[in-house]
């Protein structure tokens, strides 16, 4: 038999378990009502960029973190997410490729980089110059390379441009692998 | 209906929670690097506040008072929580520059304060008043820190992909040290002086 004193102790507890139930089950519905549109929202990011790059593009199908692009069912080229550890965390980069070896374009999907430094990263006159350099010239001026670095953000600009080289190297492997 | 203008009066400059009660700086701070960034942060917060303030001040007299601190934090995270999916799902650039300071909201003092000091011994009503009163009181902080730090930090001034202004010798050389987080402190270390000064704002 429960006294009115055990009662009351428990009391605490019992409005505590009480309380997070409700918010459990408010959290699960607010996240069945919201999935569906922010996978909706990344699927048109990553759609968008694509597009970007391969503007020919009629769909694309994505195996093994891969995505095939095509044009009209002819193979136009690939595309795939390269990680690269920047100054400030990871940077997510997709790259996209015209063939086993030419780069078609990249663009920084996100990041988390010095705002006004290496934040520039994701500034056109930065990415542009990795479309149409082969994969193994996809490296700085001074190691020998195509790609200029921005000025004051070495650290970042020689993380994406090693993610790129080393992703792609490695993508292009698996992609002779497959065939 | 004069105590709510009252309530809703004292969070503007009495009681600012940035520049007189010195709380939620972290996101203050980090935030205010565009005028954009600081009204997303200001929506989230009034979310967040009006309802952790209804709610608790609607709990307050059946709450024990040994567990009111881990109930108010299961509220105030699930209100973050959801404000986190509906920016994701609605405003995914927003969410996007928000970053980890929107799931942070959850423990940034001026909530757990105003739930704490205010909403746990007063009505409803009252609450809603408090609350509305601080987010305003927040956002007018964080507008006057960010418009500076955006106009001379960037050299130029543009809401929501309206051009207001290009300044013309700092649009071309902008003092970029006032986006970086050297800059936030500079800035609000500045206004706070200013204030203390001019006998705007007094904390006592």
């Amino acid at each position: 038999m429960l006294d009115k004193n055990a009662l009351k102790k428990a009391f605490p507890v019992i409005l505590l378990t009480i309380v997070v139930a409700i918010s459990v089950n408010l959290l699960s519905f607010a996240d069945r009502l919201t999935r569906p549109q922010i996978e909706a929202q990344q699927q048109l990011k990553i759609q968008n960029l694509l597009t970007g790059m391969f503007p020919d593009m009629s769909r694309y199908d994505f195996k093994n973190d891969i995505y095939t692009i095509y044009s009209d069912g002819a193979k136009i080229g690939y595309a795939f997410i390269a990680v690269g550890k920047g100054y400030g965390g990871d940077i997510d980069i997709l790259v996209g490729l015209e063939d086993d070896t030419t780069i078609k374009g990249i663009s920084i999907v996100s990041h988390s980089e010095t705002p006004g430094l290496g934040s520039r990263i994701t500034e056109s006159f930065f990415t542009n110059q990795f479309a149409g350099l082969s994969i193994d010239e996809v490296a700085l001026k001074r190691d020998g390379g195509e790609v200029d670095a921005i000025t004051g953000s070495t650290i970042s600009s020689r993380a994406v441009i090693n993610a790129v080289r080393e992703t792609a190297m490695e993508k292009v492997k698996q992609l002779d692998g497959s065939e | 209906m004069g105590n709510f203008m009252k309530e809703f009066a004292k969070g503007l400059i009495i009681t600012n929670p940035v520049f007189v009660l010195a709380l939620g700086l972290c996101p203050t701070l980090a935030v205010t690097t565009s005028i954009n960034n600081a009204l997303g942060m200001t929506l989230a917060v009034l979310i967040v506040l009006l309802g952790a303030n209804t709610i608790v001040a609607a709990i307050r007299n059946f709450v024990p008072s040994i567990t009111r601190i881990p109930i108010f934090i299961v509220v105030i995270a699930s209100l973050v929580t959801m404000v986190d999916l509906l920016f994701a799902a609605n405003f995914p650039d927003l969410h996007e520059a928000l970053g980890i300071f929107l799931p942070l909201v959850v423990v940034n003092c001026i909530i757990l304060g105003r739930a704490e000091a205010f909403a746990s011994k007063n009505p409803i009503l009252h609450s809603v008043a408090d609350a509305l009163g601080i987010t305003v009181g927040f956002m007018l902080a964080l507008l006057m820190i960010s418009s500076i730090r955006q106009t001379l930090g960037t050299g130029s001034l543009s809401v929501f992909g309206f051009h207001f202004f290009t300044l013309p010798i700092l649009g071309k050389q902008p003092i970029a040290i006032l986006v970086l987080p050297a800059g936030a402190f500079l800035v609000i270390g500045l206004l706070l002086a200013l204030f203390r000064r001019t006998g705007v704002m007094k904390s006592d």
